[in-house]
């Protein structure tokens, strides 16, 4: 559609106004010293910038401790549910054997299973295999993805047959065929999922909420709903501990953005 | 999406009529059943297992934990009577018809501004990537902390967003103290935390049309709106019934948004069904099954959603 671009450009001014404001709100309110932050009238940028606040939250909140279990949590979860969801996308795609039909459906029926609705009978389980409490309940219990085996799926079927005929005929074994002939050729399907079950599993805050109750145990999510939820809010804190939550995803996000945006969208458009 | 899929009845007739060929397929396939296991293993135990036990739960009386010492904990079968506690206590009926209410306002709402934004910056221009970049961000951060960022900016005496209303004569605005402003609010803030991920569905989804389509109507002299009417709206209709579908059951599931942003209140104005589901199976004595119940209401709701648009996606293909 023709839009005149004297119509156009002041709505992509505005457009652009509306969503950088908060994130940079927020980047400046944590740079402002405890004096600046409540000034009125505010103002954007700080006048006198200190890196003060970041320091307090790191060292004295424990949040260094925080950050490494979310850090832990989500590189160990990633990788997991990447190397599960490869296995089985390769098994769904390459081979026929009877059940085929049956794991599809079944692997896939989970999509229509959130946490949100078993919450109680998944605290249960996760009781009765001793995991509550531990990073590793985090780690494990959400793993398995429906959605990941169904992005590894629809992109090893492009694989070509005749590669795997040959290397079976060459006596390669099954083990060796998926580790160096498939996992390199699947690389971008293999990064953008890895990349996006890391943003996931850092940003989760229920799954943690659930399983995780000792303060040492805390992820970044978990600590910063503490801090929101106290009746008088430290902002100087609470700020400056959302921002640096922020830098792990937003680094992220900023290396790799068109990779991002789009691979995005072929998971969610075709799932 | 399965019509595409090779199933069992692609295979030859003869292995299948031979219990040996049968035997010697599922020896064939040894390999992929072992690719298979972790992910339906996990699956298993942390999704279908706990989906089961809920359903039973639901029927029951019981505490979450069920302790030897603590009769009152013991699993004793009701029935029915879990729901028909549901559909008598008002707490749940409002929080249910809230939260349906949540629903109807904010997924109309973020399929038109996402719908707009797609429309603004599907044309390619300078910098373009940087502002759709821009408006993608909130979906890279966590809902708790957008809340957080929200809830700064919405301070009564100090927010930055009834400074900027002062500066045009506006009174402040109570955004998270008033009822029904602070479920304004979580809708507002809802929709600017997902549009970016919808607009980039629906930028997708009007790449897909043929510009030729648009030449013609150009030849022809129609009016951009007439243009946007008879050919973006018409052809845009998967994309969008796609947009509406895949909202709507994250709408429902509701909950770490308003963890930050208002903590449910002002008084309970603002919990909706997952944080009401929670409290009461964590903090009311043996109320498990009843928090099952809800769940199972909630599921049902969700379900109708996913079929819908399975079958959709089906009629698609």
């Amino acid at each position: 559609m023709v839009m005149a671009r004297y119509v156009r450009l002041p709505c992509v001014a505005l457009v652009l106004i509306l969503f950088i404001t908060p994130p940079l709100w927020l980047l400046f309110s944590a740079l402002k010293p405890a004096t600046e932050i409540f000034a009125w009238p505010p103002s954007l940028w700080p006048h006198q910038p200190t890196l003060e606040n970041f320091v307090r939250a790191w060292s004295q909140d424990n949040f260094a401790r925080f950050f490494m279990n979310s850090t832990f949590v989500s590189t160990i979860s990633a990788a997991l549910s990447v190397v599960t969801a490869v296995m089985a996308g390769y098994a769904l795609s390459k081979f026929r054997f009877p059940g085929e039909t049956f794991f599809f459906l079944l692997i896939m029926s989970a999509l229509m299973i959130p946490l949100q609705i078993i919450l109680i009978p998944i605290f249960l389980v996760l009781r009765d295999l001793h995991l509550l409490n531990s990073l590793w309940g985090v780690i494990l219990a959400p793993a398995a993805t429906p959605t990941g085996v169904f992005i590894m799926r629809q992109y090893i079927r492009g694989i070509p047959d005749s590669l795997l005929e040959a290397a079976r005929m060459d006596g390669t074994s099954e083990w060796r065929i998926l580790w160096r002939i498939i996992v390199p050729l699947s690389i971008p399907a293999i990064a953008t999922l890895t990349a996006f079950t890391f943003v996931d599993r850092w940003n989760d805050y229920l799954w943690s909420f659930l399983i995780i109750n000792d303060r040492s145990q805390w992820t970044v999510q978990l600590a910063l709903a503490s801090n929101v939820g106290q009746w008088d809010i430290n902002w100087p804190r609470l700020l400056s501990m959302s921002v640096l939550s922020v830098v792990p995803t937003g680094l992220l996000f900023v290396s790799l953005q068109r990779f991002f945006m789009s691979g995005l969208l072929a998971g969610a458009t075709k799932e | 999406m399965t019509a595409t899929l090779p199933s069992a009845t692609d295979i030859p007739p003869a292995s299948v009529s031979s219990p040996a060929g049968w035997i010697a397929r599922v020896r064939q396939g040894g390999f992929a059943y072992l690719l298979l296991l972790p992910t339906v293993g996990m699956l298993t135990i942390f999704t279908l297992y706990p989906l089961l036990q809920g359903l039973f739960m639901a029927f029951y009386k019981r505490g979450v934990v069920v302790a030897e010492r603590v009769p009152s904990s013991w699993p004793k079968f009701v029935g029915l009577d879990n729901f028909a506690t549901l559909a008598r206590d008002p707490e749940f009926l409002a929080t249910l018809l809230k939260t349906i209410g949540f629903v109807v306002v904010a997924v109309p709402l973020l399929t038109v501004t996402s719908l707009a934004l797609a429309l603004l910056l599907k044309p390619v221009f300078r910098s373009v990537g940087f502002v759709r970049a821009v408006v993608f961000f909130p979906k890279m951060v966590s809902l708790l902390i957008i809340g957080i960022i929200w809830k700064w900016m919405f301070g009564y005496n100090s927010g930055v967003v009834n400074y900027a209303l002062s500066l045009i004569d506006i009174a402040p605005v109570p955004w998270i103290e008033h009822d029904v402003m602070a479920q304004i609010a979580v809708v507002v803030v809802w929709v600017w935390a997902n549009a970016g991920f919808y607009m980039m569905i629906l930028i997708a989804g009007l790449g897909a049309i043929p510009d030729d389509l648009y030449e013609a109507a150009a030849i022809d002299a129609a009016t951009p709106w007439r243009a946007f009417v008879r050919i973006t709206l018409p052809l845009l209709k998967p994309t969008l019934a796609l947009v509406v579908l895949l909202s709507s059951v994250e709408a429902f599931k509701v909950y770490e948004l308003v963890v930050s942003l208002t903590a449910g209140g002002p008084g309970r104005s603002t919990v909706y069904l997952i944080q009401l589901i929670y409290e009461t199976a964590f903090t009311k004595p043996n109320q498990a099954g009843v928090a099952a119940a809800q769940s199972l209401v909630l599921f049902v709701m969700l379900l109708v959603l996913s079929v819908a648009q399975l079958r959709f996606q089906k009629g698609r293909a």
